[in-house]
């Protein structure tokens, strides 16, 4: 009797697994590997936990994510162009925004247009949509945004007589001006200090931070259509912009070889820092600090901010682009956007994120500052296929006019128009020689 | 007659013995060394954007023209020669020094040969991190400019400033490779016979003069092999400029590796990439020629 009684509970058991589970087989099931950058801890266990909810709930797609070192500011693009080389793609990989048009020109990632509604798309801010669409198509999708804005050290400004409080309350349509910036820098400039900082990753760090001065100034760094770089980066607006950075360099208010997290340390008075500087801040410095606007050029007066950031896009080698585009449609719903952007300490890119408890910290205080400018001033980086080539000539252009100020404590115009009209040369051959038709 | 066949068979089964244990070198080298060396050339000859390998344009010697009229290409070729030119000697004598130093019995010998010996265990990349941080231009962080600081004087923007960068990865490289070359030399020092020396010492000859007409010429072969190897190594210069000065300022440490990388990989240029590293190896394998038939004059 025991023995038929277990026999009845097995088969039993047995009958409802099987109608509660459709089983898949091992044919079916698509698997997708994601590259993405490393990055946090909070990040890489939200990844986990991500992936692990998609695969239980979707056995047919299963997706695995592979953590790829940035090491330095191309490292990750060079894993890319390995890849490309060796037929190595991942079905999904992430890309830094202005490189979206590089590899969508170079046909290694594929449109993603379809998997993404007009409505859903209009959720999204301008900025991203414009950094990811190219020739009329979107390649590549982000969560989060970024921006730059500045940031001082109210203890030790108080100390060096700036008025703190004018800074506090400056507003988006009143923003800090170029003069003025190198006015507080001067004053605080001592032994110990320095009066600002720029981000000097000798990478694409420079062409990112320093975009809006040009914009501010009058000019971009390419024409609008991504073909022209002569007249731009060299122009006259372009060096007059160039030679306030190094002069500021060459009076000794901003380091040419700043040390690790100068600003967190202490050691210098403000800085142009990211909205991704905002947490180590809040979480790591001993000193009462604030942030206010991106600064404008004295003359336009025009208020410009960047933006851009890590976008998943799905490569050519992907053999079921469906499969990726619902997985990238549920990876950007606005909880999982939102979830993301907070754990990565980042702007989301859906404006229906800022309204769920994750990004409850964008919506007022100096976390807020950087919404405002996404939604109202930001400029994406140049869309153009020459874009690699761009950054890496530009940041050697921009390390070598420091070098150059620093050294000879004076600026010396022709040689930055120089060094600009070589960044130009390079960008026009690479241009000429590859895309134009 | 019987006698002559089975010889004959030895030495065929010898024969086969020792092409199957060259075999395993030979198949490595042709797969990593000769068939990457062919499709080098092979892609010199194209217009080859690295993110478009199915769209490649042949444009026969136009990567050669360009790069001969590239006033990157000779600057990094000039930067390149340069580190050689003062490296190879000065990390030689170095080496030489340090193995004359610790082929001494005394106590605690041990110690020093690991002690000099360690930089070579660990890896490039974190020397240079660390080298960063040391030549770091703020006296309150760089080690070396705070001591210059405590000693009165001004702080130098090592890493900076054109006029200083290479010499300070030269000064850094040398310390860092002296131990491997001085191992060799050491091993080099075992081999002169002890009675040379106690025959010069009899005769009374002084401590430079055994070492110059005893240790040098006893190390000759050892000083060849070991200026070849730094000559190479030397001339392949790219981890210290990537980490250090990414080839700045104002491409002072922009080498001829470093310039390969930076066409093939971050630029896309890859078949013209392929042609300056045809042209490197031209160059390499010239250089050595040159410095055999320098020490070959020598004997």
């Amino acid at each position: 009797m025991k023995k038929s009684i277990s026999f009845a509970m097995a088969l039993t058991v047995a009958l409802s697994a099987t109608a509660s589970a459709v089983p898949v087989w091992a044919d079916d099931v698509t698997n997708l590997t994601i590259w993405s950058p490393t990055d946090t801890a909070a990040i890489e266990e939200w990844w986990v936990e991500k992936l692990a909810e998609w695969n239980e709930a979707h056995p047919e797609i299963q997706v695995s994510r592979e953590a790829i070192d940035r090491s330095d500011s191309y490292a990750y693009d060079n894993k890319i162009a390995t890849a490309v080389t060796s037929n190595d793609l991942p079905d999904i990989f992430y890309v830094d925004g202005p490189q979206v048009s590089y590899y969508a020109a170079n046909g290694i990632t594929v449109p993603i247009t379809e998997y993404f509604d007009e409505e859903t798309m209009s959720d999204f801010v301008n900025s991203t949509v414009t950094q990811c669409t190219y020739d009329g198509e979107l390649y590549a999708i982000s969560a989060t945004e970024s921006s730059v804005a500045l940031y001082y050290n109210k203890d030790y400004l108080k100390e060096c007589g700036v008025d703190v409080d004018d800074l506090d309350s400056r507003t988006i349509d009143n923003p800090v001006t170029w003069s003025e910036l190198a006015e507080i820098a001067e004053k605080c400039t001592t032994d110990s200090y320095v009066g600002t900082h720029i981000i000097m990753d000798h990478g694409e760090g420079l062409p990112y931070a320093l975009e809006p001065m040009y914009l501010s100034a009058g000019k971009d760094y390419i024409s609008e259509d991504g073909a022209e770089a002569d007249g731009y980066v060299n122009s006259e607006e372009a060096v007059a912009t160039t030679a306030y950075l190094a002069d500021l360099i060459a009076k000794g208010y901003a380091n040419v070889d700043p040390i690790t997290d100068e600003f967190l340390n202490g050691a210098c008075a403000t800085m142009l820092g990211g909205s991704w500087d905002m947490a180590t801040l809040e979480a790591s410095a001993d000193f009462d600090w604030g942030v206010t606007y991106y600064p404008v050029n004295d003359d336009t007066k025009t208020a410009v901010s960047p933006c851009g950031d890590w976008s998943a896009a799905v490569s050519k080698d992907c053999e079921n682009v469906e499969a990726a585009g619902e997985f990238l449609q549920w990876l950007m719903s606005t909880d999982n956007v939102a979830s993301y952007a907070a754990a990565i300490a980042k702007p989301a890119t859906r404006t229906s994120a800022y309204e769920t408890e994750f990004m409850a910290e964008y919506n007022d205080g100096p976390r807020a500052l950087f919404v405002e400018q996404l939604q109202s001033n930001a400029v994406p980086r140049p869309r153009t296929p020459s874009y690699a080539v761009f950054s890496a000539d530009y940041a050697e252009a921009m390390t070598n006019i420091f070098s150059d100020a620093a050294s000879n404590e004076e600026v010396d115009e022709d040689y930055i128009q120089s060094e600009l009209d070589t960044v130009a040369e390079s960008f026009t051959e690479d241009y000429t020689t590859y895309y134009a038709e | 007659m019987a006698k002559t066949s089975k010889l004959t068979g030895r030495k065929r089964n010898e024969r086969v013995a020792a092409y199957g244990f060259v075999a395993p070198a030979v198949i490595l080298l042709i797969a990593f060394l000769v068939v990457p060396m062919i499709y080098t050339v092979y892609y010199s000859g194209f217009k080859y954007q690295i993110m478009r390998p199915n769209d490649m344009t042949f444009i026969g010697l136009d990567n050669y023209t360009k790069l001969f009229q590239d006033k990157n290409f000779w600057l990094a070729f000039k930067n390149t020669v340069y580190f050689t030119v003062i490296v190879v000697p000065c990390q030689c004598a170095l080496a030489l020094a340090l193995a004359l130093l610790v082929s001494k019995k005394f106590r605690g010998v041990a110690v020093f040969r690991t002690m000099y010996f360690s930089p070579q265990l660990t890896s490039m990349v974190v020397i240079s991190v660390l080298w960063s941080v040391l030549y770091n231009a703020n006296p309150n962080t760089g080690l070396i400019n705070s001591i210059l600081v405590t000693l009165g004087m001004e702080p130098i923007n090592f890493l900076t400033n054109a006029d200083t960068a290479m010499n300070a990865i030269i000064f850094m490289s040398a310390w860092q490779g002296a131990g491997y070359q001085m191992m060799i030399f050491l091993a080099g020092l075992q081999g002169i016979p002890r009675d040379q020396y106690e025959a010069a010492s009899v005769d009374g000859a002084t401590k430079f003069k055994q070492f110059l007409y005893i240790t040098l010429p006893g190390l000759k072969g050892t000083i060849k092999y070991v200026i070849m190897i730094t000559m190479i190594q030397a001339m392949k210069l790219f981890t210290q400029p990537y980490v250090m000065t990414q080839g700045g300022p104002k491409n002072s440490t922009k080498t001829l590796v470093y310039y390969i990388y930076t066409q093939g990989f971050q630029k896309g240029n890859f078949g013209y990439a392929c042609s300056i590293a045809a042209v490197f190896f031209v160059i390499v394998v010239c250089m050595s020629m040159a410095m055999k038939k320098v020490t070959a004059a020598t004997d």
